[in-house]
């Protein structure tokens, strides 16, 4: 589960690290990621890890045009401003249309894909289990965030974001088109929150307002692993995952998010740039 | 501005102000045309239970739209039923501030909602400050009409006494089945709810000589919850008591079939287990469940079919025990309204507390009377216990409790098949 909370923090830490912008509306993508997946399985009765060929392009896309047609102009206007205010709150509305949007289209109810292979399978050593999906969303995380990696670092357009996300102007003067690389950053980020939506999907409810929950972890983790670090972002996710899941074996429930958030706290007030994160970037 | 005017701009709108009241008592015609019954309905629309929310709205608009039809209230002219919503997204500060801006700008005549017991609770308080009736179809927190307020009317049964059939139930169950459970885990959401109902199991625990082995709160907005159902899993009861919201009712039903924890029965709350959404996301996974309720469709009440098909093929699933207390409700307003033939809110509150509603469309209910006591509980509010089950027709919810409820032919499953 852990890795799955850290696959939808990596979407955000990436659109953070480059546009410098909290995208409130991840959650909201992630929902969105997990309709589209809904339907692709229900209407082609594919498996649900084939659908990402459908999920991730339409997802790519859909961050894609997001950006470019209702923050670019945001940006624009605000272009003279290291962290846009103004865009952070667009993002916010953006995930208030997009949750009453589905709300109004699809309606309150939960949706579960019931026939899928996936469902309620467990791996059982003795007394440990293992639910085959979530195994599943490890392994896709870790590719993921391992793909995202090798882009950044070795594709054209991966140092291109980069170089955006290290200086603005800079990067504008080498010929770099800044708003493009925004889309595609936008776009990656969107996909990776399809990717973590098809892997949620197999063995969780689907409903409008799904994102808020994945929404506030999200952030957590980003927080926790270095804004703008991948690799804190999974990390993280893990860590948030194992405390979720080993804490209410010792005291109930409940506690374990009072943790989560102390540790949050923790982590602010000794390094404020996060486990993973780059100093020098505050 | 010129005075001259200004003063005989006010001596006109005076003028026209007096007529316009010296006309309305001679021509109830003109009374009624803009007289509406404002009605503030503040339920959860989105968060974590906006499907039960959309149910209760559901239920009030079919009910409003047939008393509308059938003339509206007749002792006060004819007048419609005009409802309005707010939405609480089951958070207590938004019920609070929805329910001033409901009195103080939308100038309601009553409040209903809230559902969440959470949100209730501190609604409950406003409505009694302003002293506008509050009408709770389904809110189950005892200590809601345990404040001595003078406005709070809740048509369901309170929790205690869901709690108190629970047990009773499962006493029954042991007889009638021969077996013996002693081992009780309890897992709860972490609200008023789960907690009212949580302190009162332990109670009946100790006096029915369970013991509790798991006693588990939960958040409702939980992601994962296998680390509580491996809980379980280790404590190996023999029956599992929940309380759940939609969301994690569903999961919790889903987890609990993938760690193949072997339980004899499991014995729910309501709420989300009740949600027609429930059956279709848990599935194959939600058999055998039993499940408290205050009606089902197999109901044996004159109307009730007709009220579930029209329902049903309005908004295109079956009416749930939440969404006929909604229903009851609203007609129960108008009976009151009837009676208090006048819109002041401390005449509709006295209507309301002399309520004895016994034949009414809005009837459809198991019990056969609706009657408030001093602290404006429903006296006559009952409860059954349905299972889940398939018998031929797809999953289903099958009244089993108390026995002359019980459907004909129907032996439930007790205890719980290995799956």
């Amino acid at each position: 589960m852990g890795s799955i909370y850290g696959l939808t923090a990596l979407g955000l830490t990436i659109i953070f690290g480059v546009l410098k912008v909290i995208n409130f509306a991840h959650g909201s993508l992630l929902m969105v990621g997990m309709y589209v997946a809904y339907w692709a399985i229900v209407f082609t009765g594919l498996h649900p890890y084939i659908s990402l060929i459908i999920v991730v392009p339409v997802m790519y896309f859909f961050g894609f045009y997001l950006q470019d047609i209702v923050i670019k102009p945001i940006f624009k206007a605000e272009k003279d401003v290291r962290e846009p205010i103004t865009v952070i709150i667009v993002t916010t509305g953006v995930w208030y249309i997009l949750d009453n949007l589905t709300l109004l289209i699809f309606g309150p109810q939960y949706r579960g894909i019931q026939d899928n292979p996936l469902r309620g399978k467990m791996i059982e050593f003795g007394e440990m289990m293992i639910s085959v999906p979530k195994l599943w969303g490890f392994v896709a995380a870790v590719i993921t965030a391992a793909a995202v990696y090798w882009f950044f670092q070795k594709t054209r357009m991966g140092r291109a974001i980069r170089a955006t996300s290290l200086d603005r102007e800079a990067a504008s003067l080498m010929g770099i088109n800044q708003f493009k690389v925004y889309n595609v950053a936008f776009g990656i980020g969107t996909a990776t929150a399809g990717i973590a939506a098809v892997t949620l999907v197999p063995f969780y409810n689907i409903f409008p307002t799904v994102g808020v929950l994945f929404d506030i972890k999200g952030f957590i983790i980003v927080v926790l692993g270095g804004l703008g670090s991948i690799g804190g972002a999974i990390l993280g996710g893990i860590i948030i995952g194992l405390i979720e899941s080993i804490g209410p074996q010792f005291m109930t429930a409940t506690w374990t998010e009072a943790i989560v958030y102390g540790l949050f706290l923790l982590v602010l007030f000794v390094k404020p740039s996060g486990l993973f994160g780059v100093k020098y970037d505050w | 501005m010129n005075t001259k005017f200004k003063f005989w701009g006010k001596l006109t709108a005076i003028f026209a102000i007096t007529t316009f009241l010296a006309v309305i008592p001679q021509s109830p015609a003109i009374w009624a045309a803009d007289n509406v019954v404002k009605v503030g309905n503040i339920i959860p629309l989105s968060g974590p239970s906006a499907s039960v929310g959309q149910q209760g709205k559901n239920a009030r608009e079919m009910a409003v739209e047939e008393i509308n039809a059938a003339g509206g209230i007749k002792s006060l002219g004819g007048a419609k039923l005009k409802m309005i919503y707010a939405d609480s997204e089951s958070k207590p500060e938004k019920g609070v501030a929805e329910a001033e801006r409901f009195i103080n700008t939308e100038k309601v005549h009553v409040l209903t909602g809230c559902w969440n017991s959470a949100v209730s609770y501190p609604t409950s308080a406003v409505a009694e400050r302003y002293g506008i009736p509050f009408i709770v179809p389904v809110s189950v927190a005892d200590k809601i009409t345990e404040q001595g307020f003078k406005t709070v009317f809740r048509i369901a049964a309170k929790d205690s006494w869901w709690t108190r059939d629970q047990f009773a139930f499962l006493k029954d169950m042991e007889k009638e089945f021969n077996t013996k459970v002693k081992k009780l885990a309890f897992v709860y959401e972490n609200g008023d709810w789960g907690k009212g109902f949580a302190g009162q199991w332990k109670d009946l625990a100790k006096k029915g000589g369970y013991k509790v082995v798991v006693d588990e709160p939960y958040p409702s907005t939980a992601t994962d919850l296998s680390p509580v159902v491996q809980k379980i899993r280790r404590a190996k009861p023999d029956v599992l008591m929940l309380v759940s919201n939609a969301a994690d009712a569903i999961l919790l039903t889903n987890t609990l079939a993938d760690y193949k924890v072997k339980l004899k029965a499991i014995i729910a709350s309501g709420g989300g287990h009740a949600d027609p959404s429930f059956l279709k996301a848990a599935g194959k996974n939600a058999k055998y469940i039993f499940d408290i309720v205050e009606w089902e469709t197999d109901v044996n009440k004159p109307g009730a079919k007709e009220a579930n098909a029209k329902y049903k093929t309005k908004y295109g699933y079956n009416l749930t025990g939440e969404a006929v207390d909604a229903y009851l409700a609203t007609y129960v307003l108008k009976d009151a309204l009837e009676r208090a033939g006048s819109l002041d809110p401390a005449k509709i509150r006295d209507a309301l507390a002399s309520t004895n509603l016994t034949s009414s469309p809005g009837m459809i209910v198991g019990y056969d009377a609706v009657e408030f006591d001093k602290t404006g509980q429903n006296k006559h509010a009952s409860l059954v216990m349905v299972q889940i089950n398939d018998i031929g027709k797809g999953l289903e919810r099958i009244t089993v409790w108390p026995k002359v409820a019980r459907r004909a032919g129907y032996t439930p499953i007790f205890p719980m098949p290995a799956k």
